[in-house]
């Protein structure tokens, strides 16, 4: 049980709603969230990219299946289908992409933990592992192995810590769900705000994230 | 004299140049051995400097030794961070080129036509290219891992156009002579200086190629 399960479970609209729509949604959010948080977030559970693999697949399927008929009624619907279906992809393809970009980025940071790897997909790992090994073995056979031993380790961490995270300081702005009390850090002091519903702020990610997680902010 | 770093640092202005260049200059097979040798030398320098005392050093009795050991300890870790970077900033360069779907083989033989000045690789035979070996196997070996990544989403077409889609069809300008194609409404024939609208799915990778030219 996530967070989602719980969000559904107070949602009234939830049972009105038809399932492909839902998806959508979620996904858009998951889009519009992944792209503004300055690291990356937990890759949705519950099966959820196989349903909208399935969704794209079928929806592919109807479009090669109507492009026979010439019907203009059938062509203008073809259209429609179509547009949608580009957009769709967009999103899966943009998701995945920012995905990726920030796995790339902080690569030796996302593998270096069972939390921070559990945040990405099977196929995200197998990704992530092999691109480092690639990038390792580049460095070893372009310089690294005639350096001293000692020093071919890309993960040194005395002095200066080699591994790079992403900045959790990072500013991005958030709306509020629910009236609740926000506590953010500042240049020079803290401040606690009572926040209604529906108001945007700007907050620092290390700030906002414990009001995502508890689904009381949405990224934006 | 040249201090140490000063080849690090150049390292590092090159890096940064490639940044803002659309091709990747050549490698610079020279500047990275002789930054591999300073390191090299530094750690001969360190080991030599410790070897008197047998393991049982004391930098508050030897301030001026200690100093020189962390001098030297530094550079080696700072010239170790400007290679990295170096590199880092090619591969990451190959990896655009990879997701653009741009053949490496294409790219060398517009360097060549570049004019001179564009070739400096000392060592290659095969001169033409500004990567060095490792950079062509690691752009082989990259381009097969992100068709073993994109495998998975085979419907969704990764590699495809990051702009969101605003209209199914677009109006498209021939730039090169690109052969027929084959839609879903059937064949067309790509041939320069001709336009067409048509379905931005089907021609993405010919725009992205530069086979044709986006309008409006």
């Amino acid at each position: 049980m996530d967070i989602d399960d719980i969000l559904r479970e107070v949602d009234p609209t939830f049972h009105s709603v038809p399932l492909e729509k839902r998806d959508l949604q979620e996904l858009t959010r998951a889009w519009v969230a992944e792209r503004s948080a300055p690291e990356l977030l937990p890759w949705p559970s519950h099966g959820f990219f196989e349903r909208i693999n399935d969704n794209i697949k079928r929806q592919i399927e109807r479009v090669e299946d109507m492009t026979g008929d010439m019907d203009p009624k059938t062509n203008f619907a073809l259209i429609v289908i179509q547009t949608e279906l580009e957009r769709y992809r967009y999103l899966v393809r943009s998701y995945l992409r920012a995905r990726l970009a920030k796995i790339d980025r902080h690569a030796l940071h996302y593998l270096s933990t069972d939390e921070l790897r559990a945040r990405m997909s099977d196929v995200e790992l197998a990704y992530a592992t092999r691109h480092q090994a690639l990038l390792h073995n580049h460095y070893l056979s372009s310089f690294l192995s005639s350096f001293p031993p000692n020093l071919q380790n890309l993960n040194d961490s005395a002095g200066i810590n080699m591994v790079e995270a992403p900045d959790l300081d990072s500013a991005v702005f958030v709306r509020l769900l629910r009236d609740t009390l926000v506590t953010a850090k500042g240049v020079e002091d803290d401040d606690a705000v009572t926040v209604k519903a529906d108001d945007i702020l700007i907050l620092r990610w290390s700030d906002a994230k414990p009001l995502v997680e508890a689904g009381s902010a949405e990224l934006v | 004299m040249p201090m140490y770093g000063d080849l690090g640092n150049k390292l590092v202005q090159h890096a940064k140049r490639t940044q803002n260049l659309a091709h990747l200059p050549p490698y610079q097979t020279e500047l990275v051995r002789a930054v591999t040798r300073e390191v090299r030398d530094l750690d001969r320098d360190v080991a030599a400097l410790l070897e008197p005392f047998q393991g049982s050093f004391d930098p508050a009795e030897h301030q001026a030794t200690a100093c020189t050991l962390l001098v030297n300890h530094l550079s080696m870790r700072r010239n170790k961070r400007c290679l990295l970077a170096y590199h880092r900033t090619r591969t990451d360069k190959l990896e655009e080129l990879v997701w653009n779907g741009t053949d490496i083989l294409d790219m060398a033989g517009a360097q060549q036509a570049g004019g001179p000045g564009a070739v400096s690789a000392p060592d290659g035979a095969a001169g033409s290219s500004s990567l060095s070996p490792q950079e062509e196997d690691y752009f082989r070996q990259y381009g097969d891992l992100l068709a073993a990544y994109k495998g998975h989403w085979t419907d969704i077409d990764l590699t495809g156009s990051l702009e969101p889609p605003r209209d199914l069809f677009i109006d498209v300008r021939v730039l090169k002579d690109a052969g027929e194609i084959q839609t879903e409404y059937g064949a067309i024939n790509l041939t320069k200086n001709s336009q067409f609208y048509v379905r931005q799915g089907d021609v993405e990778r010919l725009i992205a190629q530069g086979y044709l030219q986006k309008l409006g």
